[in-house]
């Protein structure tokens, strides 16, 4: 299940959090994807040999914390989506599909004239499609 | 070819927008008018540069983001590709675009021409005026040139040059 989505500009400005839990521990999730700004500038910068290459934009899983995974997408325009998910078997199939169809909502988010780049994202038809696209998470590999 | 009626009409947009500002908006200030007509490109290069750089991995420098514009940013906006790209390597590009679409349909005046022969002090004026009026027609398209390459990052200035119609060649510099 995912717990947490987020949105972060390229200089690691937030412009969308959203937390899909009933706990209120949306300070811990914020805290978790601030952490995980540092391992994706890392990769980055630092490629593996054995991970993804040094330009594609997802990046994979970033690191597990207590009984979280976390997972990064870094698009051409320095934009970072973060994903916290609790599931314990994850397909990486699933998550990319995730991240092609929450890179597609971002694109259409931004490309409202309204939209001021570098501000938070406050559409709500935004809010709609994420929440959309998390409840199917992992669906499709339940089938 | 069969002509799209969206593509009639963005022409038609883009001329009035550049009338409006020259003629109406900021009557004698064409430098003020130019800026805005540019801060304009810059926002719609901004967010073209989101939607047409999604499928893609990220680009490794400024050469490929710039073979990225003149390949398929140009095929996506104006259905064609630039047709000559120089660099002098060391952080400046000229893309020339030999039928740019948005110049396509522009003449100058040849009234303006005959009267060379006649009175060599009033044409230059004359000939000036029209190079001047479709230069103001290059400022969007400069604006978009520089709304997408700063999105990923290039900081950059863009002009543009109208070599003979509608042949023009945009000069990007990029701030190392």
């Amino acid at each position: 299940m995912i717990v947490c989505v987020a949105v972060v500009g390229h200089q690691n400005n937030p412009l969308y959090i959203q937390s899909f839990t009933e706990a209120d521990d949306a300070l811990k999730l914020h805290h978790i994807v601030h952490c995980s700004l540092d391992v994706v500038d890392e990769r980055v910068n630092n490629p593996k040999k054995t991970g993804p290459l040094l330009n594609e934009t997802f990046l994979g899983l970033l690191y597990p914390i207590e009984n979280f995974k976390v997972y990064g997408y870094l698009t051409n325009t320095k934009v970072k989506f973060i994903l916290v998910t609790t599931d314990l078997d994850v397909k990486d199939a699933d998550v990319r599909n995730f991240f092609r169809r929450f890179h597609a909502a971002y694109v259409d988010a931004v490309s409202n004239p309204f939209h001021v780049p570098g501000k938070k994202i406050t559409s709500r038809t935004f809010a709609e499609r994420v929440s959309t696209i998390v409840k199917s998470f992992g669906l499709s590999s339940a089938v | 070819m069969v002509r799209e009626v969206s593509e009639s009409c963005l022409d038609n947009l883009l001329t009035e927008v550049v009338s409006c500002y020259c003629n109406r908006f900021y009557p004698n200030k064409h430098d003020l008018a130019a800026r805005r007509i540019e801060a304009i490109g810059y926002q719609v290069g901004h967010q073209l540069s989101e939607r047409y750089t999604m499928e893609r991995p990220r680009f490794n420098d400024h050469l490929e983001a710039i073979k990225f514009i003149c390949k398929d940013f140009w095929l996506e906006l104006f259905k064609k590709h630039i047709d000559n790209l120089r660099t002098n390597h060391r952080g400046t590009f000229v893309l020339q675009d030999n039928k740019f679409c948005w110049l396509a349909h522009m003449s100058i005046d040849p009234l303006a021409d005959s009267s060379k022969s006649a009175d060599g002090s009033a044409s230059p004026t004359a000939g000036n005026k029209a190079t001047h009026a479709m230069k103001m027609h290059l400022y969007f398209p400069c604006g978009i040139l520089r709304g997408f390459l700063s999105n990923l990052g290039i900081l950059c200035a863009v002009s543009a040059d109208i070599l003979t119609l509608p042949t023009c060649a945009f000069t990007i510099r990029i701030k190392a």
